[in-house]
């Protein structure tokens, strides 16, 4: 239906007009793209209920509304052709939005006219806005940011984007889109996850388009161009380079210092010297209590060690610190949280592992635990949607993080053999040093497999914990001999993998972030010199080169000499034969 | 193609055409072989092959070469003439001089180089295909990997229709549970991929179901990565076993499904 009224009213429209709806060809083949790649998420019919719909987060774009996010446009109006081609061909990186890159140019033009025909709005003139113009990115000098910095306080962007920008403003946990779904702010400092594209001109088009659908404003009126300029700056200042530079080892540096916890300052310092490498986090997917969206996506993590012990630092941006609920690695889950309902108990009542309802929450755990309750209505937050009607979200589980090692290291003969990443294997244990952030204090487990984890206490692990401005920092310590588990030898590659639970994201037991295994190198104390291998080899290679210089010589000499005896007159200089 | 990396292939070729056509001597020609088999391991590969395997390709090409240089008196002569001209001619003296300050240079970055190279994870190879077991239970059903194959498979000729059904089961069945490891598009890319090692397997590839008979795809549906045998290290991959989510049927249904989508038909029965 809607493709005939769009032919129609093609014809009755004058020429010249933005609206370009394609042909019915064109419209057709865009279907048969369309219905292979596109509809199991965005919906055979458009909506955005596919099968993916339910197991996602955000929400694949409904296209009959006529809402989008990533606009050249002016907030409200629908996008240009080549805004959808950008989305289409490069993606939402972090979402489940793919890019399409094997499409061709034709193809994503057919599937742009088939999408603009799910919504009327598109035949509507009206709704079509001149895109706006994006300057030249200023300098980033530091008077640019330092503007940049009071517009962004001015604009109340810290409300929901945090004082430092890592998604954690007061507003952060109260926000939902205009379908009422929980919407996370972006972290400002993982320009990787930026959904609209990471560059300053993409930055500068978001917050002066707004994002439309979401609580993320414009601010084309409020906001002269040149202090647009300074915020891209500042935003861009914000970030913690473009790429987030995965790494797959940790380095444990050696100090001479003792490692004490309770002395923060020293502590820094000695975590200063420690290089730091990022880890990719992804949903638990495998076994039952499938987080289908994790809400952390990475983590930092260091070590240091000295003679008799160990200490590793890991960090991790979390837009509210969850200290008030329970958690702990074998908490019993659902399959999966049906729809994942902030403040609902989640969950099919026919799954696997219903007995999820016989385990509430006590009554005590309430609501406005003392993790900064008082932030959940703060200014502005309210003002958006509504979004307190559905009532605050419960922190009914706490934050909480856990290293896991092997139990023992590989076997001679078999070093690639370690425990299954999932909580181990029933022949092959690991150890988990988990810290409910509640109670900030490190517990240990032994796992054998999600359903065999058991607290142990062979070696006493200590932790401590902090929040500030959205990021958890969790340092752990232990000696470096233990009497049942894996130990740490100079010189040794151990394995290592993380898991975060986000108890805003109702993450616990098995619902959980986590990595693949990696590894823990502890180098070794003393560092071998360095400048003797090197100069040893330049004087080898001099001496030898000299050798030869010193022999040609000799022999052309000598050459020269017989030659002369024998009344020849080749002159020195000429090539001797050899 | 090939995993070569074509640009510096085709720079080292090019360089060896124009020693070719200045006619080049026997020195240069050595050397320009040597160089460019070094440049070749380093660069010519997008995955570039593990050091020690190049060193000892070197070696042996560097031995080779000395022999090929020193395997006639005249051919010695000649590869040495523009080296004993080097050191004997006063117009070379400056570049004689270079030539010794550059070549202990060289020697010590290249030590300091090799002191400095940034550690690594250790790495395994694994087996991405290691053999099935002969049968398996699936669900409290015996499946001989021999003789089984997709049930519905046939339908393809013989009911169209009911093809279809299996066809629509298996996308959603695949949409809601795969996709995050193997891609939208099964290129094995999908949003959680990044964090996975071993990478999810691409479905788009030519080698990897094609390849396969249906019934190996669906023991390793149904076992994951925990069914596999230690050529493939089972600890490292996040493949689920499906058994424990999925009925048999959806399983048959997903399995068609990836087959179909990339337009390929599983390997026949008895084919090896
Ligand atoms: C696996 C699920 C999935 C598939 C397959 C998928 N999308 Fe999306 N798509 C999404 C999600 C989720 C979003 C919302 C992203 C966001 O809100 O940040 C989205 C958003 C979009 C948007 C809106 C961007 C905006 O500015 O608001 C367009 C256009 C789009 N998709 C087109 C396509 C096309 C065309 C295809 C097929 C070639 C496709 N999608 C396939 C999940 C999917
Ligand atoms: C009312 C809350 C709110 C305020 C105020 C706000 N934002 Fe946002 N912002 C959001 C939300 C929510 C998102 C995530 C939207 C999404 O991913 O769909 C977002 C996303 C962004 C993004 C990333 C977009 C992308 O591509 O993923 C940038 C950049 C941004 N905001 C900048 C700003 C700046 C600069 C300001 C102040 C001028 C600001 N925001 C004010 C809520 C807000
Ligand atoms: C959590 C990530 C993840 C999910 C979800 C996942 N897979 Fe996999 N899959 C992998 C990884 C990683 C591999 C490669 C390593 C291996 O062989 O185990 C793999 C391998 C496979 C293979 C073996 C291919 C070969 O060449 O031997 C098949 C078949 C397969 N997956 C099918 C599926 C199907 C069907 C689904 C959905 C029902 C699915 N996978 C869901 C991660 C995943």
């Amino acid at each position: 239906m809607a493709t005939l009224a769009a032919a129609v009213l093609l014809v009755a429209l004058p020429a010249g007009g933005q609206v370009d709806l394609g042909t019915e060809e064109q419209r057709a083949a865009g279907k048969i793209v369309y219905d292979k790649y596109c509809g199991q998420c965005h919906g055979d019919t458009g909506d955005g209920n596919g099968y993916a719909t339910p197991r996602v987060k955000p929400k694949p774009r409904d296209f009959t509304t006529g809402t989008y996010k990533f606009r050249t446009t002016p907030n409200g109006m629908l996008p240009t052709d080549d805004d959808l081609r950008r989305v289409i061909e490069i993606g939402a990186p972090y979402t489940s939005m793919p890019g399409w890159p094997n499409l061709t140019s034709a193809e994503i033009q057919n599937v742009i006219y088939y999408i603009k025909s799910f919504s009327p709005d598109f035949e509507n003139p009206d709704r079509y806005g001149e895109p706006i113009e994006i300057p030249r990115p200023l300098e980033s000098t530091e008077e640019s940011i330092a503007r940049g910095r009071v517009v962004y306080e001015e604009q109340g962007c810290a409300a929901c984007h945090g004082e430092v920008g890592r998604g954690d403003g007061p507003s952060a946990p109260t926000l939902v889109n205009d379908k009422g779904d929980p919407i996370k702010v972006a972290d400002l400092t993982q320009r990787w996850t930026y959904r609209g594209g990471a560059t300053k001109e993409d930055i500068y088009r978001t917050f002066s388009t707004g994002l439309n659908g979401t609580p993320m404003p414009s601010y084309a009126d409020s906001l002269e161009i040149e202090d647009r300029q300074h915020l891209v700056n500042y935003v861009y200042s914000l970030g913690d380079g473009d790429d987030p530079n995965y790494g797959t080892l940790i380095t444990a540096v050696y100090s001479e210092e003792p490692i004490d916890l309770q002395d923060g300052e020293t502590l820094d310092a000695l975590f200063e010297t420690a290089p730091m490498t990022r880890f990719p986090l992804v949903g638990q997917i495998s076994e039952p209590g499938r987080n289908f969206f994790p809400s952390v996506t990475s983590i930092e993590a260091q070590a240091v060690y000295n003679r008799d012990e160990i200490a590793f630092r890991v960090r991790w941006h979390d837009l509210r610190a969850d200290t008030s609920g329970r958690n702990n690695p074998s908490l019993e889950v659902p399959m999966w949280d049906e729809d994942n309902g902030i403040g609902d108990d989640g969950g099919d009542s026919d799954d696997f592992f219903g007995e999820f309802g016989g385990e509430e929450a006590p009554a005590e755990d309430d609501f406005f635990g003392d993790s900064g309750g008082d932030d959940f209505f703060g200014d502005g937050g309210d003002d958006f949607f509504g979004a307190a009607d559905a009532g605050p979200p419960g922190a009914e589980f706490s934050d909480a993080v856990a290293l896991q090692f092997p139990a023992s290291l590989a076997p001679e003969g078999t070093p690639e053999l370690k425990p299954y990443f999932l909580y181990g294997d029933s022949q092959n244990p690991v150890d988990l040093w988990f810290v409910n952030l509640t109670y900030g204090v490190a517990d240990t487990f032994r796992g054998r497999g999600s359903e065999s984890i058991e607290p142990t206490e062979a070696d006493i692990v200590e932790a401590v914990t902090s929040y500030d401005q959205g990021q958890w920092t969790v340092t752990y310590k232990r000696r470096r001999s233990s009497r049942a588990g894996v130990s740490f030898a100079e010189q040794q590659y151990t394995p290592v993998a993380f898991s975060v639970w986000d108890g805003f994201n109702r993450e616990r037991g098995n619902k959980r972030a986590l990595s693949s295994w990696f590894y823990v190198y502890t180098e070794p104390s003393v560092q071998p010199a360095t400048t003797f291998p090197i100069v040893r080899a330049a004087v080898i290679v001099l001496v030898l080169e000299l050798l030869v210089v010193f022999l040609v010589r000799r022999r052309a000499r000598r050459q020269a000499a017989g030659e002369e005896a024998a009344g020849g007159t080749l002159a020195a200089t000429e090539a001797p034969a050899v | 193609m090939l995993g070569l990396n074509l640009p510096v292939v085709i720079v080292l070729a090019a360089v060896g055409g124009v020693l070719a056509w200045r006619r080049a001597n026997t020195l240069t020609w050595l050397l320009y072989t040597w160089v460019a088999l070094w440049a070749f391991f380093k660069y010519g590969f997008a995955v570039p092959i593990p050091q020690s395997v190049a060193t000892i390709y070197l070696g042996i090409t560097g031995l080779a070469l000395v022999c090929f240089a020193s395997s006639s008196r005249e051919r010695l002569s000649e590869t040495a003439q523009p080296i004993v001209r080097l050191i004997l001619e006063p117009r070379y003296r400056l570049a004689l001089a270079g030539l010794l300050v550059a070549l202990p240079a060289l020697a010590a970055y290249n030590v300091y180089a090799d002191l400095n190279v940034p550690l690594e994870a250790p790495g395994f190879g694994r087996e991405v295909h290691p053999p099935p077991p002969t049968e398996m239970t699936v669900h409290d059903e015996t499946v001989d990997m021999a003789t089984a194959e997709n049930p519905y498979l046939h339908y393809n000729h013989d009911d169209p229709e009911l093809y279809g059904e299996h066809l629509e089961n298996g996308r959603r069945i695949y949409y809601e549970n795969c996709f995050w490891c193997h891609g939208d598009g099964m290129g094995g890319d999908g949003m959680f991929a990044h964090g996975l090692n071993p990478v999810p397997s691409n479905f788009n590839d030519v080698g990897t179901l094609p390849i396969l008979q249906s019934s190996f795809v669906h023991w390793r549906i149904a076992k994951g990565a925990p069914g596999l045998p230690g050529a493939g290290t089972p600890w490292d991959s996040m493949m689920p076993a499906w058994e424990k989510f999925l009925t048999t049927e959806e399983m048959w249904d997903v399995n068609l499904f990836i087959y179909d989508f990339n337009g390929y038909e599983p390997r026949a029965l008895g084919q090896h």
